[in-house]
């Protein structure tokens, strides 16, 4: 019933007076084109963030969702948590594991792209295939083969190691049991996991590098060091960042590989991460939630620099 | 709504608009459904026809017996039908939790696992079914499952089957090694023992008796068995109790049988331990009764292939079977002194879902479930079931004799509301991995302890 109330009013003035009000028009009009892309946000990203919130500051159990009423408890579930020296434990391990596995990730990513720009057509079809693969495996069904491999009694690991390799006392190591050697075959796995999305990505960089610069810089007989480092890797740093970014935020968050191989007989409290430290209060909502959002404030922080930098670039 | 305290307004308000909602929707695709000509009707009361839902999980309940509750179901309520959806075992408790709050998507009757019981009883999930405990077999029910299904002395969750565990051996390595059945707990440690001690010419890595780091289902009848439990009741707050001396006293027990007795993983669970003892590397495992289906040893192995299902196949199926019996003895857990020691029982309960809208259908089917004879078809099948006067229809071979007397005395999992917590963490899992890598009992003892308190509280 508003909007057409302006029209009606601009017909009446005089052509000069009508500049300001078709401006204003305009400018409800951008809000509304905005609309769609703002509903499915509000729904699907807004509306569970601020439930988690409200959650976390509840006393919010199986109970609750069974109807009885929730009791509102301020920060009590903040403080409950954050006075717990096992949380602060494993939010030092989540932060530890997810920059060990975001760095060597992407090391091994951006090696393999160089590699890939490099080699012929064949061996970059079997690479491009091999990782593909890699990625397209489901996470499940590479778990299980995985956790297969590195099985104590009956796994390939072992065997290869004390059969093949002759370290007989291998023949029946436990890779699980202890908390470092459960976050090395953890990051083994993440990281092949992950390698192909920075591979692919970094690949399609060094593709929009200009070969006319590179050649440039070859005939006044800078290095391939040099080129590397003082061409291709600024050319190619808003990809870097924003892959890197991604990593750090997939790498804290990662639950699948560490669950997957806590069931397969990890001692659980000594190798949780946040994830799985969440999961576990699958009956206590509010306190899951505080959790989550505590991990929310740990991403920021480890990202905000990034993000700072990533958006000041964009407005150049 | 009964249940709810009419002071609570607000959630008594929302939860009336939902049912309502949800009983528009009933109503209107009981209207879209109604091809067959049947008059759709609604409303409350015993007379309502209408579409229930029963939740039964994996496939422990044979196809037979589910006909069965169909069609009895739906010959004794004309113009009702009965579905049975069947849910997988893992992830339960979270596809429970979301749909029994739901009044539009709740399954009518859903059985749930026997220690999952008490998260879901407390919260209000199931409806009240203290007036039916006599008529579903009142007294001769299992008692620590009907524990289990209650809160606040009021019954939600009735018992529908239970599977004890056993011990199964391998009779030619018992000949072998020169052991016999042993008939106190001291003595089948020593058995356990010799058995390690005499490995099968060229098997590698023998386990006497297979007991993985983290199978804290068996491991918990050692602390039963010398009288300790895994958690107790003061007042109104429950505590660990691993430290008590009695549960010291099996798990010191325990603890030898870990060192000198096995030599299976530090790094597994209860999960399938029949694959070691059918490769010939565990003279014994313990498992529910039901393990005897996947006996399968080498030298009875009539190499069949599973698809076939020519009577040829089945003959030969039937010899492998006998022949695998014939190689593999079974005996309930002897107990401190002789006798049976108390066992952990797996098995689960059956319940009504409070948002249920066809409550009076809803108990009617539990009615049927818990008569005469149905209880006696899931006895048939090896289960034993939730009233005791029908076990002895499980027949009177000697696994079945083994089931029968292991489950009299098996012993649940602490009836506390927030015992899913503990085995969400699983703390026993850790516990019992320390145990079995050689930490002292008492010390790992008294860290789980407050572990399991602190959960609980």
């Amino acid at each position: 019933m508003t909007a057409p109330a302006p029209a009606v009013r601009v017909g009446g003035r005089p052509p000069g007076a009508a500049a300001p009000p078709r401006r204003r028009r305009r400018h409800l009009g951008v809000y509304l084109l905005l609309v769609p892309a703002l509903v499915p946000i509000a729904v699907g990203l807004g509306y569970p963030l601020v439930r988690q919130l409200v959650l976390s500051f509840q006393e919010y159990g199986l109970r609750q969702q069974f109807g009885q009423p929730a009791r509102w408890v301020g920060l009590a579930n903040y403080a409950e948590l954050l006075g717990d020296p096992y949380v602060w434990a494993v939010i030092g391990r989540s932060v530890a594991f997810c920059l060990v596995n975001a760095a060597v990730t992407m090391v091994l990513g951006v090696a393999l792209a160089v590699l890939m720009a490099r080699v012929g057509a064949a061996a970059r079809m079997a690479l491009q295939v091999s990782m593909l693969l890699a990625w397209g495996t489901p996470v499940l069904a590479s778990l299980t083969v995985w956790q297969w491999l590195f099985d104590s009694q009956y796994g390939v690991v072992n065997w290869l190691l004390a059969d093949v390799l002759g370290a007989t006392d291998m023949r029946f190591h436990s890779w699980i049991v202890e908390p470092l050697s459960f976050y090395f075959v953890a990051t083994v796995i993440v990281v092949w996991m992950s390698v192909p999305f920075v591979v692919f990505s970094v690949y399609a960089g060094l593709l929009q590098v200009p070969t006319e610069t590179m050649e440039a810089a070859q005939l006044d007989g800078a290095s391939a060091r040099q080129r590397f480092w003082g061409i291709t890797v600024p050319m190619i740093r808003p990809v870097l960042s924003v892959v890197l970014l991604l990593q750090i935020i997939w790498d804290l968050k990662v639950f699948t590989q560490i669950y997957v191989l806590q069931r397969a007989g990890a001692p659980t409290r000594d190798t949780n991460l946040l994830g799985t430290l969440i999961y576990s209060y699958a009956r206590e909502f509010s306190m899951a939630g505080a959790l989550a959002t505590v991990v929310l404030v740990v991403t920021l922080a480890l990202t905000g620099f990034y993000v700072r930098r990533m958006l000041k670039e964009d407005e150049l | 709504m009964a249940r709810l305290d009419p002071g609570r307004d607000t959630d008594v308000r929302t939860l009336r608009i939902a049912a309502a909602g949800a009983a528009a929707a009933l109503a209107l695709s009981a209207c879209s459904s109604d091809a067959t000509g049947e008059e759709p009707t609604t409303g409350d009361g015993g007379t309502d026809t209408a579409e229930i839902t029963l939740w039964l999980n994996g496939t422990d309940t044979p196809d037979e017996l589910r006909d069965y509750l169909v069609e009895t179901f739906e010959a004794e309520h004309p113009g009702s039908t009965l579905t049975i959806e069947e849910q997988d075992w893992s992830g339960l408790v979270p596809r429970l939790q979301t749909a029994l709050t739901s009044p539009d998507q709740t399954p009518d009757v859903v059985e749930v696992g026997n220690t999952q019981s008490p998260t879901f009883t407390y919260a209000g999930a199931f409806a009240d079914i203290t007036d039916m405990y006599d008529e579903l077999g009142g007294d001769d029910l299992l008692p620590g499952f009907v524990e289990a299904g209650s809160a606040d002395g009021a019954l939600y969750a009735a018992p529908y089957y239970s599977g004890a565990r056993a011990v199964f051996y391998n009779k030619d390595m018992f000949q072998a090694a020169g052991v016999e059945v042993p008939t106190t707990l001291e003595e089948f440690t020593e058995v356990a023992t010799t058995l390690q001690a005499n490995p099968p010419a060229g098997v590698e890595n023998f386990s006497g008796f297979w007991l993985p780091g983290q199978d804290w289902y068996n491991g918990a009848a050692w602390i039963y068995a010398h009288g300790g439990e895994l958690a107790t009741k003061d007042g109104d707050a429950w505590q660990g109790a691993l430290s008590s001396p009695e549960s010291l006293a099996g798990l010191e027990q325990v603890q030898t049988l870990f060192q000198s007795a096995t030599n299976a993983p530090v790094d597994a669970d209860s999960n399938e331990p029949w694959v070691p003892f059918n490769n010939g590397e565990a003279a014994m495992f313990s498992a529910p009764t039901w393990a005897r289906w996947s006996i399968d040893l080498p030298q009875c192995n009539a190499g069949v292939d599973p698809d076939d299902t020519s009577d040829e196949a089945k003959e030969l199926l039937a010899q492998q079977q006998a022949c695998n019996e014939e190689h593999t003895g079974i005996f309930p857990l002897p107990g401190v002194d002789g006798g049976v020691a108390p066992v952990f029982a797996g098995g689960s309960n059956i319940a009504v879902a409070a948002m249920s809208q066809h409550p009076e259908l809803a108990r009617d089917l539990l009615r049927i479930i818990f008569g005469e004879e149905y209880q006696t078809m899931l006895a048939s099948k090896g289960l034993i079931p939730g009233n005791t006067e029908y076990a002895s229809a499980m027949g009177d071979d000697v696994y079945s004799q083994a089931a029968i007397a292991a489950a009299l005395d098996a012993k649940l999992t602490p009836p506390a509301e927030l015992w899913a917590d503990v085995e969400g963490q699983r703390i026993l899992e850790d516990f019992f991995q320390e145990i079995a890598g050689g930490a002292d009992p008492k010390d790992a003892a008294a860290r789980a302890d407050q572990l399991i308190t602190d959960t609980l509280s």
